[in-house]
Formats: structure tokens, sequence, C-alpha cells
């Protein structure tokens, strides 16, 4: 069993939340054209409301998760209407900071219910399994499993569904989808939703994962969320998908040669390289459209 | 001497915000980084000031020179920083991906210093600056304290005199011409990236400035004491003022820190939940930052832009 492919192994489990997440970043880019630094938010959402939800449902991990993937929905509708929608049309930075004030907003409102301390599930992590040449608990499996689900259905909904055509040509040009037919808003309305409850979902597979966790929790993962985003290629679920692989794996690899200390510092680091070399991301044609803001 | 302290904390926030503001204000780029120089413009300070560390502190340098000095070392290190973060993100990333960028920069920085305890003693941070001058002055610790406010509030009118003049010059509305229009002010001959560099190093300057300052004020410097979310207030506070315009930022600082932050002091914070009040506060800036953006983006005190004085 070498520590190379263990390592690559835990990747995979980190690979797994983090696709959930910067899915949901980049649905909300792709349809609002905001990059949504109260993202975090919605994972922490998630998480603590699976904390409460585990008292009215004891050890019951379907439930759990159930409950984060519909608080996050609603928060994420919320959030459309009440803070992205009120900024339709001013300039991608002011978006940009309304959100990074929403952020402080909610994170701040998540510590004053719950208090600042740390918590967590009291989910058991299941036993270790020799899956192949990866060493795994059960919980990094079902996290496994649940992405690749998730990735799934986001596939089908996207290139199958009415729905799914119509937040492609929303996420193309609003306006045009607006005259040829398409109820943008209420694309739009569901698009925060559909991000909202993966966001809620990948909230609470993360503290899970992670044991412990505050109010903190969404917010540290959001740089990682965003580099895996521009890893991909911002606004493409795709892309983006595989930008989260990829920074799973970095990171962890990465971190387990050096000091798993150092693990963000490594992510960060390839953050601002793709910036100064594929600012569009790495499984973006060149030359395609440019999301350059 | 409470009040001494506040208006000491809200002057050195002020030399802190007239520089993030010709970053942002002046060249438009929204920049997360500069907390990171106001953080090294602390912990050089120190380590230039306060000796040899005794184990098991570590830290680096540990020399001993007189504050001034050591001030303007600080300074110059954070300058070294900021030309190389900024030409990395400014060459041509913009608006949100130099966002993210400059945040990416200074959470690895601020990972770096909080794991590696040989740069500055890790999550404990370096301490020991106690009143530089006291005793040479021959002052008490209280009059030390007017003392320092009035340093502080020399050099604050200093900066101000100087971005004041700077804003109204041909830099000034040079980097105002690229803000609004890139590629028009490159067409008219605007070397854009060169101003917005020079820009850049001279904000990050006056962040290292207060950084040296707030050393002196708080004598300690730790991790904790430059979370990413501490910068949010001061965009705050300039939004409130007037995005660009010195005067008005200024006068948000003074107004966001005094009237905002003394007042919300009082808010009720129940013994079993110590972080109560704090939390408050900053939801309550949280929301300050969303509602001025929503309604009055220009802020308290309009930019003052140059009209055409050419003859009709």
């Amino acid at each position: 069993m070498s520590t190379f492919l263990i390592s690559v192994g835990i990747g995979l489990a980190t690979a797994g939340i983090l696709a959930l997440s910067a899915v949901a970043f980049t649905l909300e880019y792709a349809v609002s054209r905001v990059a949504n630094f109260a993202h975090g938010e919605l994972l922490t959402i998630g998480a603590y409301a699976a904390y409460s939800g585990q008292r009215l449902f004891h050890q019951n991990v379907g439930a759990a998760a159930l409950i984060a993937a519909a608080a996050g929905l609603v928060a994420g509708l919320a959030m459309n209407a009440g803070l992205i929608e009120q900024f339709r049309g001013r300039s991608a930075t002011t978006v940009f900071i309304a959100t990074l004030g929403a952020s402080l907003v909610l994170q701040n409102l998540i510590e004053m219910i719950y208090g600042a301390a740390n918590v967590s599930y009291s989910f058991s992590q299941g036993g270790l399994h020799h899956v192949g040449p990866f060493l795994w608990t059960t919980s990094n499996i079902e996290v496994i499993i649940s992405a690749l689900a998730v990735a799934g259905l986001i596939y089908l909904l996207l290139q199958r569904t009415r729905f799914g055509k119509a937040i492609r040509a929303v996420s193309q040009d609003r306006t045009l989808a607006q005259v040829s037919g398409i109820p943008a808003r209420q694309v739009v309305m569901g698009t925060w939703a559909l991000a909202g409850a993966i966001a809620g979902f990948a909230g609470f597979i993360l503290a899970d994962t992670i044991g412990t966790f505050g109010p903190g929790l969404g917010f540290s993962f959001l740089l990682l969320t965003i580099t895996a985003t521009v890893a991909g290629g911002i606004g493409r679920p795709y892309a983006t998908l595989g930008g989260a692989l990829l920074v799973g794996l970095v990171i962890q690899i990465a971190g387990t040669y050096t000091s798993s200390a150092y693990q963000l510092v490594w992510a960060f680091a390839l953050l601002v390289l793709l910036m100064l070399f594929r600012p569009n991301g790495l499984f973006v044609q060149r030359g395609a459209t440019a999301v350059r803001a | 001497m409470y009040w001494v302290s506040v208006v000491t904390e809200a002057a050195i926030f002020a030399i802190l915000a007239l520089g993030l503001d010709m970053v942002w204000g002046w060249a438009g780029d929204f920049d997360l980084a500069f907390y990171g120089y106001l953080a090294l413009g602390s912990y050089m300070t120190m380590v230039l000031t306060i000796g040899k560390p005794i184990p098991p502190v570590s830290y680096i340098i540990g020399w001993r020179l007189p504050y001034p000095l050591a001030l303007l070392l600080a300074v110059a290190a954070v300058i070294a920083l900021a030309a190389v973060i900024g030409a990395i993100a400014l060459r041509n990333l913009r608006e949100i991906y130099f966002a993210v960028t400059t945040l990416s920069a200074v959470s690895a920085l601020y990972l770096f210093v909080e794991n590696y305890t040989p740069l500055f003693d890790g999550y404990n941070g370096v301490y020991g600056l106690i009143n530089p001058g006291q005793t040479a002055l021959n002052l008490t610790y209280n009059g030390y304290r007017i003392v320092f406010l009035g340093v502080v509030l020399v050099l604050l009118a200093l900066v101000y005199l100087t971005v004041q003049r700077l804003s109204a010059s041909p830099f000034g509305r040079m980097l105002r011409s690229v803000r609004e229009d890139e590629h028009a002010a490159a067409a008219y001959g605007r070397g854009v990236f060169s101003a917005k560099y020079r820009a850049y190093l001279f904000g990050a300057a006056l962040a290292g400035l207060a950084g040296g300052l707030f050393a002196v004020f708080i004598s300690a410097f730790n991790p904790s004491a430059w979370t990413p979310q501490e910068l949010l207030v001061i965009y705050a506070a300039i939004l409130v003022g007037g995005r660009g315009n010195p005067f008005g930022v200024v006068a948000g600082v003074f107004a966001v820190y005094i009237g905002f932050i003394e007042v919300t002091r009082f808010l009720p914070s129940p013994a079993a939940r110590p972080e109560f009040g704090p939390a408050l506060r900053q939801v309550l800036i949280g929301l300050l930052i969303i509602l001025v953006l929503k309604f009055r983006p220009e802020g308290l005190f309009r930019e003052r832009l140059s009209r055409d004085r050419s003859p009709q």
C-alpha cells in the first residue's frame, strides 16, 4: 500500500466535495454573472441545518443530507431574490462587494445563533475499506458516490431537459433568452435553488468529513472552491468538475509530501499560476467566448 | 485616555484607507491583499526593534534599530512584497480576477506566517514593542500615548495633503481615465500597467506605514489581528465616506470607527455568549456595505472630477 495511492484516494474524496461546491458556484456565475462570495455561507447553512436536524432524526444520515439540501435551496432562493437581483445591471465588482458584505452578515448571524465554538455530528465514519488500491472510510465512499451521482444528474438535467436547455440559453445571453420566450427570471431563480441545494448538501458532507466545524466552515472552503472553478473554467459546469478533480488531487498529494498545514498554500499558488497563464480555465478552448470580465 | 486610543486607531486606519482608495477609488482595482501589507509592516517594525528572540519564541532578524529607521525599512519591505503581487495581479487581471488573485496571494501568505514559526513565531506572533522612545523623551505612559496620537495625526495630515495633491495632479487624472476606460486611455498613449502599478506601490507603502504605527499602538502582532474580514471594515468606511475623494475617505474612516464601532460597543453581549456583540457588529457592517452600495454608491462626499476648462 503506497502513500501515493492513499493520498490519491483521499484526494478523490476531497475532489468529490469540491466538485459539488464548485458546480454550484459555477451555476450561480453562469446565470447571474456574479462571483458569489457568499457562496461559502450556503455550505455553512446546509451544515448547520443538518446539525439542528440530527436532533429530530437520530443518526439518520439520509434525513440530515436532505435537510441540508433543503436549507441550501431556500437560502439560494433568498440570496438571489434579496441580493443578486437587487444589484442587476451594476458592475461586476459592485455585485462582488455586495456578496462580500452578505457573507459577513450571514457568517456572523450563524455565529450569533449557534455560537462561535465548533460543533460536530454524531454520525459514525464507518470502518476502513480497501477498494482496489485505495483505502477509504465508509463516509469517504458515500461522498465519492454521491458526488458522482450529482454530477450525473446535472449532466442529464443540462443536456436532456427543457429547464437545462433554458439554463444554458440564459447563461449565454439573458436578454436574448428572454426575447426568445424563455422566462429568464424563473430560470435564474430555479438555477439558484438548484445551486443552493447542491451547496447545502456539499456543506453537510464537508462538515461530516472534517468532523468538527464552526461558522467559518464555508468561508474557509470558498477559495478552494474558486480555485477549482477557475482551474476548470468559470461558468462551465463540466469544465468545473474537471477543475475540482485536479485541485482535489493536487492539494492532497502535495500536502502528503510536504505538510498538511501547507495544503491550502499549494492551492492558492496553483490559483495564482492559473490566473497568470490560463485565466479562462484549463478545460476551455483558447479563443472560446471570453468570460474575463 | 479611552478617546485618545480610539482616535489614534481611527487615524492609523485613515492612512491605510487613503492608500487603499488610490488603488480602488482611483485606479478601480478591488484589492483584497491590503491587510497583508499592514500586517507585514507591523511584523517588520516589530522584528527590527525588539531584539533577539528568546527561545522558544522564534522570529527572523531580531535587531534593535531605532523606531523611525525600522519604520522606513518596514515600508520598504512592504513595497517589495507589493511589487511582486502587483506585478502578477495587475498585468492583465481585472475586476473579480484581480480580487481573487490578491485574496489568494494574501491567504497563502497568512497560512505561511501562521504555520512557519521561524518567520514571525507562527500563531503566537511577535510582541514587546512597548512605547519606543518613552524613556528618551522622559514621558509618562499616558503622556506618551498623547504624544503618539500627535505624531499619528501629523503623519495623517502629511499623507492627506500628499494624496490630495496627487489626486488633482496629471497622475491622479490619468489613473481615473484608466479606471473609466482602459482601452481609451491606452489609445491616448497612457501606460495602463505602469500607472496602476505605481498607484499600487504607493498605496501599499501607506498600508505599510499604517502597519508600522499599528505595531506601536497594540505593541504585539499575531495572525488573529489580520483576518481577511478586517479589510471589509476599511472598504465599508471608504464606501460611506466617498470612494475616490480623499476628504470623504478620512471622514468615512472616522465616521465608521468612532460613530459606528464605538456605538455598537455597547450592544448587549450576554455573559454566557461573549461572541454575540462582536458578531452583531460584523452583521451591521455587512449590512452597511450592502445598503450603501445599493442606495448611495457614491458615498457621503462625491468624488471630485476635473472639469474641461478649455475655451468653448
